[in-house]
């Protein structure tokens, strides 16, 4: 079977403009496809990071105060009795704030060594005063949980006695002493106060969206409860447990307070949920726009086809009734599409390039997979073809008789 | 004539329904896609004070730490709060018309009629001038008085959303509530009033720039009276402590934003000097020990300076214009198309005597009603779209949802594009086909 392709220039360059016009649509199609798809996969990698929590079976409350008469500490220590006691809860402490969300987040920044020596980290950083690491589900890589007698309450009289020891995640230690063992050392504030890093976890999500610097940079400071006029119980309830757990919670505490008050209620779910909000609604969007590109675009190539057909039924004719076969009109206009597809993707391909490196330079995205611009070109390919087909049949249909007639 | 050329360009759609169907739709999905993206841009980065753009300063002083910068990432940067003797201070000019002190507190609201549970209220605790500066809406009632500022007079203003909450919407004006267990007298309800992005305090306090409400107003000096910490976000640094309420309203500690009302340059001009004079004093007496950076800035810098729109309404934004150009390149092509196909008849009506021109104006109808009727199914299309983005960011703590709302302007800029851009798109065709010599179409072929 020849395939003549001169004729097919020929006729390309004697009218050109329809098929200028189809190769830009394909250009622009093909880069934005590629890139699309491959920032959609970079978002769908950062809703797939663990948060290293139990997200499912974990969720967190802040009890406030309503009046100047709430004990907190008695308060504290009721509400922490009485969800140990609760049927189907593995593990509750009180802390700070609630992990995953912006609610109590506290953010500060340490250095390695005295006098703001060496890189400093940005981290989030909870309050633990008893149970915290169990109720997280987050195992201990090395070292060990804070004592008792390490969780200092406040001397009357004298204030709040400063915390001494730390615990990092190893995200943070290693950020902080780079291929060294953090245990044992002592990691300094801004004021070039020491904390003595007792334990290092296993890395996990703390407050989003505060300052605080990279993802898994959290750490644990002992604080003793009553300080505050609230406080965040975080429960963690058996697998499946978690919303009975959480009614009876809620109603238990909520009512059992006369001067306090739930100020907030979430799940982990929940707030990994809205954390993950911005990337989904992105992807999606993303998606849906570029599939309707693409369908525009094949919109475009059947158009195109579908006049050359219109255009060329005497030429079409004449081949027919000089010995053509249905087959070799069918592969005409299959090869003319081809030609434009292939003038198309070469244009698209270094369009694409030239976009995605102006997105990595200006948003700070990775460099563009190839893999994605191969398989951008294959898919377009094959949705092109597939678009002139129809056009492509019919023009076989064209009977041989057309030629003789002049009209 | 044009009625001639319209009937010409119905009977033409008529003959190829098919392709003008591809067409139109084409058009509209492309428009649809711009309007969505336009509007949520146009939404999430527009300034929803724009109107006082020149005339309201947000007050900043770099107070911060000499040893390292108060953000990192952006070290020309001086927090964007003050700490309170700074606020104060600068607060008691004369020079701009009206100020307001700001800073989120916590606070419980009880003793409203059938209220059993306390409710927890987001409270800002700022000054009269606040609602003035703002062209903050009143359903019922009014903001307290200057005087009531210095008392402080426990007088409390309610949002709308509180208000139905507890009174079950009706006017409570005058009417008595606890807050924080004191009696407060309601001087005010707010109307709908969400402005967004909540520009005028990036303070979180779990509540981020959208979506989050302010439930309750008081003013500020209660905020004193009843030593309440900052509920927003705050930052300190130094070595001083902070383990009294005294101590943190003398410490370095920022929590209290400063906007001001200067409406001619003068006063600005003024102002800068009164707090550079401020800032002078104060460093000799050892504070502000980092560069001066005194500024005042207009909320569109605000608003940019903090990153309140993300860059992914822009990168979407480019995609849309890509979307965009891409339908109209395919629109280009198929009308280009169908012209030409059309070229016998206009090669005769040539011979008949009918100028370029008039070739041309028939076919720029036919494109312009075709335009016209892509364009309304866009518009159609992007309402639908629209609510599908409402949809998907409801419920999401960024509260994207609120702010994609179809206003009006958004529905004009929408109708102008669509229209501006599918004439565009026509114009060659249109001008290609006037241009065919008429011989060549006469001949049989």
């Amino acid at each position: 079977m020849r395939i003549d392709i001169l004729p097919l220039l020929c006729a390309l360059r004697r009218n050109p403009t329809g098929a200028v016009l189809v190769v830009l649509q394909i250009a622009i199609t093909l880069a934005v496809l590629v890139n699309a798809a491959w920032i959609v996969n970079q978002r769908i990698a950062q809703i797939e990071q663990p948060t290293g929590l139990d997200t499912p079976d974990t969720f967190g409350m802040i009890v406030g105060a309503a009046s100047s008469e709430f004990n907190v500490q008695q308060a504290e220590a009721e509400d922490l009795a009485y969800l140990r006691s609760l049927p189907g809860v593995a593990a509750a402490a009180m802390t700070g704030g609630i992990p995953l969300t912006s609610q109590g987040a506290m953010g500060a920044t340490l250095w390695p060594r005295p006098g703001r020596g060496g890189e400093a980290e940005g981290t989030n950083f909870l309050n633990a005063s008893g149970n915290l690491l169990q109720t997280l589900d987050v195992p201990l890589i090395a070292g060990r949980d804070f004592r008792p007698d390490e969780i200092r309450t406040p001397v009357p009289g004298k204030g709040a006695q400063p915390p001494a020891e730390i615990i990092l995640t190893q995200a943070l230690a290693q950020a902080l002493f780079p291929g060294e063992n953090a245990l044992g050392r002592a990691v300094y504030t801004a004021d070039s106060y020491p904390l003595t890093v007792v334990g290092i976890t296993r890395n996990f999500m703390d407050a989003v969206g505060v300052s605080g610097g990279p993802l898994y940079h959290a750490a644990l400071i002992p604080f003793a409860p009553g300080q505050r006029s609230y406080y965040a119980l975080l429960v963690r309830a058996q697998p499946g447990r978690r919303d009975a757990v959480l009614r009876a919670a809620r109603q238990h505490i909520g009512a059992s307070h006369p001067d306090g008050v739930i100020a907030s209620l979430e799940t982990f779910s929940s707030a990994k949920r809205a954390f993950d909000a911005d990337n989904r609604n992105m992807a999606v969007l993303l998606a849906v726009v570029t599939a309707l590109l693409v369908i525009v675009c094949c919109l475009g190539i059947f158009g195109l086809a579908t006049f050359n057909v219109g255009t060329r039924t005497r030429q079409i004719g004449i081949r027919r009734a000089v010995g053509a076969r249905r087959r070799d009109v069918v592969t005409h206009f299959l090869v003319e599409n081809a030609i434009i597809l292939a003038a198309g993707t070469l244009l698209g391909s270094l369009l694409g390039l030239a976009v995605g490196d102006w997105l990595s330079a200006r948003y700070g995205l990775p460099r563009l997979d190839l893999a994605y611009l191969v398989g951008g070109i294959a898919g377009l390919w094959v949705v092109g073809q597939l678009a002139a087909w129809q056009p492509a049949r019919k023009a076989a249909t064209v009977p041989p008789s057309v030629a003789t007639r002049t009209v | 004539m044009i009625g001639y050329y319209v009937r010409l360009a119905l009977k033409s759609f008529r003959r190829t329904p098919g392709l003008t169907a591809l067409m139109a739709c084409a058009i509209a999905c492309g428009i649809a896609a711009c309007i969505v993206t336009l509007t949520v841009y146009h939404t999430l980065s527009g300034n929803p004070i724009w109107w006082k753009n020149g005339v309201l300063y947000a007050v900043t002083m770099d107070s911060w730490d000499p040893k390292s910068p108060y953000d990192p990432a952006q070290p020309g940067l001086a927090p964007d709060q003050l700490t309170y003797q700074d606020a104060t201070y600068l607060f008691d000019s004369d020079i701009p018309r009206h100020k307001a002190l700001l800073t989120l507190i916590g606070g419980a609201l009880s003793g409203a009629p059938g209220q059993s549970i306390p409710a927890i209220a987001f409270t800002d605790a700022t000054t009269a001038g606040f609602f003035h500066m703002f062209d903050v809406p009143f359903e019922y009632g009014g903001p307290w008085s200057a005087a009531a500022d210095r008392g402080p007079d426990p007088v409390i203003v309610l949002s709308r959303n509180e208000n139905d909450e507890l009174f079950g919407g009706a006017d409570s004006v005058g009417r008595s509530i606890l807050w924080n267990d004191q009696r407060f007298r309601i001087v005010g309800v707010l109307d709908h009033w969400r402005p967004e992005p909540k520009f005028y305090s990036l303070s979180g306090g779990g509540t981020g720039d959208f979506g989050g409400t302010t439930d309750a107003f008081v003013p500020f000096r209660w905020d004193v009276t009843q030593r309440h910490w900052p509920a927003g976000t705050f930052g300190c640094w130094g070595s001083s402590p902070t383990n009294t309420y005294r101590e943190l309203l003398g410490s370095e500690c920022v929590w209290v934003t400063l906007w001001v009302e200067l409406p001619t340059a003068g006063q600005r001009r003024r102002f800068l000097d009164f707090m550079n004079a401020y800032w002078a004093h104060q460093r000799a007496n050892g504070r502000f020990q980092r560069p001066r950076n005194n500024h005042l800035w207009k909320v569109s810098q605000w608003l940019k300076m903090h990153h309140v729109v993300s860059d992914d309404s822009r990168l979407l934004l480019r995609l849309a214009f890509a979307f965009l150009a891409v339908c109209l390149i395919n629109t280009v092509g198929i009308l280009l198309a169908k012209f030409l196909r059309g070229a016998p008849v206009s090669g005769i009506r040539r011979a008949l005597g009918a100028s370029r021109r008039q070739l041309f104006e028939q076919h720029l109808v036919e494109v312009a009603l075709l335009s016209l009727g892509g364009s309304s199914l866009g518009v159609a299309l992007g309402a639908l779209g629209l609510q599908g983005v409402h949809a998907m960011y409801a419920g999401s703590e960024a509260g994207y949802g609120a702010a994609a709302h179809f206003d009006v302007q958004g529905i004009l800029w929408a109708l102008a594009l669509a229209a501006l851009s599918t004439l565009v798109a026509g114009v060659y065709p249109a001008w290609r086909i006037g241009r065919v010599s008429p011989a060549a179409y006469l001949k049989s072929q």
